[in-house]
């Protein structure tokens, strides 16, 4: 059940990304909600789930871009994966942990995109690349970072609540 | 097996799906799925589209936004009706107002037939920039037709579908514009930088082109139409060293704020999109 309502999730994120945060531009950039959603739920251990979730909402992502399809379905994937190794570290816990999650993971998701947007004969410049839409989409995705993975969290606990032991 | 083996196995059979996806993608093979998959969400997008500017344009509005609430505290019983009628109103106006603009363009120009297409969304990756328009195959839309506002230039487009297409702007990274100084008569090249950022190349050394002259489109190559307005000058870079000297140009369309474009439905480009 929570594979199919994540895709639907992840459908409804991309669409929101595409038609409502893309109409309300900040610092040149938006962030990126899937990508957060997707890094957030893996955060809470449930990396299986999120991984999917990165699979398909990285398709539908595509669907409503000019990227190659199943590029930022292959960068997401990479990116949660990345996200689920910090698992049992000893630093996972830590309030701000999520920060340097998002950070690694949203440029290692924008380095991959960029380069197979370029693979795929795009023309760009990657040093505008990287200080005017890397840089700031991933400041953008910080600063969502914490507000996301508390609201996964939250999810997470109503959601699967940990079992309890009885007697 | 470990946990951590087989989550790294998962994510190598997700990448390696999409990577199956991705060519068969490239070799053409998923079109028709594409086109499925984006009939509904084309129609969720231009839904929330359209909400989505109607929100904006009351939050944009403060005097509006007072008259709304003077009109509010009279008609109490039916504040939420109201509201409601007064947005989508709102809304009417203000595509009329921009349906004016565009019919005014179209009578300017009676030799070319249009397809008035609402912008139901914008690229979602950061570096490509294109918008996605509510009308496809089925309204006559074809892949390469040049894309216009009543204030000019905003692209081509790029994909189609049935009931939506992807217009590759002018801002492009990968879009080239075959463009004239409308006093200097320059020739010259319009690129764009991943930032959006708008230049016109290869003009002549000799040219004396001056800040605030307009770019209209050249016609050369067959790609867009002659003489639509594509920017103003607003910088030159000129360098006794170069061969050419070049120019930063601001976009005669908002390109920001795109709500109904208009697709050339009569012209057929001889270069596929991304030709000069």
């Amino acid at each position: 059940m929570a594979y199919f309502l994540g895709i639907l999730l992840m459908a409804l994120l991309a669409v929101v990304q595409s038609s409502v945060l893309a109409r309300f531009p900040f610092l040149e950039g938006t962030p990126n909600l899937i990508l957060l959603a997707c890094v957030s739920w893996a955060l809470t251990g449930r990396v299986v789930e999120a991984m999917l979730w990165a699979f398909f909402g990285g398709l539908f992502l595509d669907l409503l871009s000019g990227a190659p399809f199943g590029v930022s379905s292959m960068a997401l994937v990479v990116a949660v994966y990345l996200a689920s190794l910090t698992e049992g570290r000893f630093w996972e816990a830590h309030p701000l942990a999520p920060l340097g999650v998002v950070a690694i993971a949203s440029i290692v998701y924008y380095g991959l995109t960029l380069a197979a947007v370029w693979l795929g004969g795009h023309p760009v410049d990657p040093t505008l690349a990287l200080t005017q839409v890397i840089l700031p989409s991933t400041f953008l995705n910080l600063l969502l970072a914490l507000p996301a993975s508390q609201l996964a969290g939250r999810v997470r606990q109503a959601a699967f609540p940990p079992p309890v032991r009885m007697g | 097996m470990s946990r951590t083996s087989s989550r790294a196995l998962l994510a190598l059979t997700l990448v390696l799906i999409a990577g199956g996806l991705l060519i068969l993608n490239l070799g053409g093979y998923l079109q028709a799925a594409q086109g499925l998959a984006l009939r509904p969400l084309g129609g969720i997008q231009g839904w929330i589209s359209q909400r989505v500017l109607a929100l904006r344009t009351l939050l944009t509005s403060p005097t509006d936004l007072a008259e709304l609430t003077a009109e509010n505290q009279r008609l109490q019983a039916e504040v939420a009706r109201l509201e409601r009628e007064v947005i989508a109103l709102r809304e009417q106006a203000n595509e009329a107002e921009v349906l004016a603009g565009l019919l005014g363009y179209a009578r300017t120009r009676p030799e070319s037939r249009y397809v008035a297409a609402r912008v139901i969304g914008q690229d979602v990756s950061p570096f490509i920039r294109s918008i996605w328009i509510g009308q496809g195959s089925d309204a006559g839309v074809q892949q390469g037709m040049p894309v216009v506002t009543e204030r000019g230039l905003v692209g081509r487009v790029a994909e189609v579908y049935s009931t939506v297409s992807r217009v590759q702007l002018i801002t492009d990274p990968e879009s080239v514009v075959n463009v004239r100084l409308q006093t200097s008569r320059a020739d010259g090249v319009l690129r764009a930088r991943v930032n959006g950022e708008l230049w016109v190349d290869l003009i002549e050394q000799g040219v004396s082109v001056t800040p605030g002259e307009l770019v209209l489109s050249s016609g050369l190559g067959g790609a867009f139409p002659e003489d639509i307005p594509v920017g103003q000058i607003v910088t030159v870079r000129k360098r006794d060293y170069e061969l050419f000297q070049q120019a930063v140009v601001q976009a005669s369309a908002d390109l920001d704020n795109l709500e109904i474009v208009l697709v050339i439905a009569n012209f057929q480009p001889t270069v596929p999109p991304g030709a000069p």
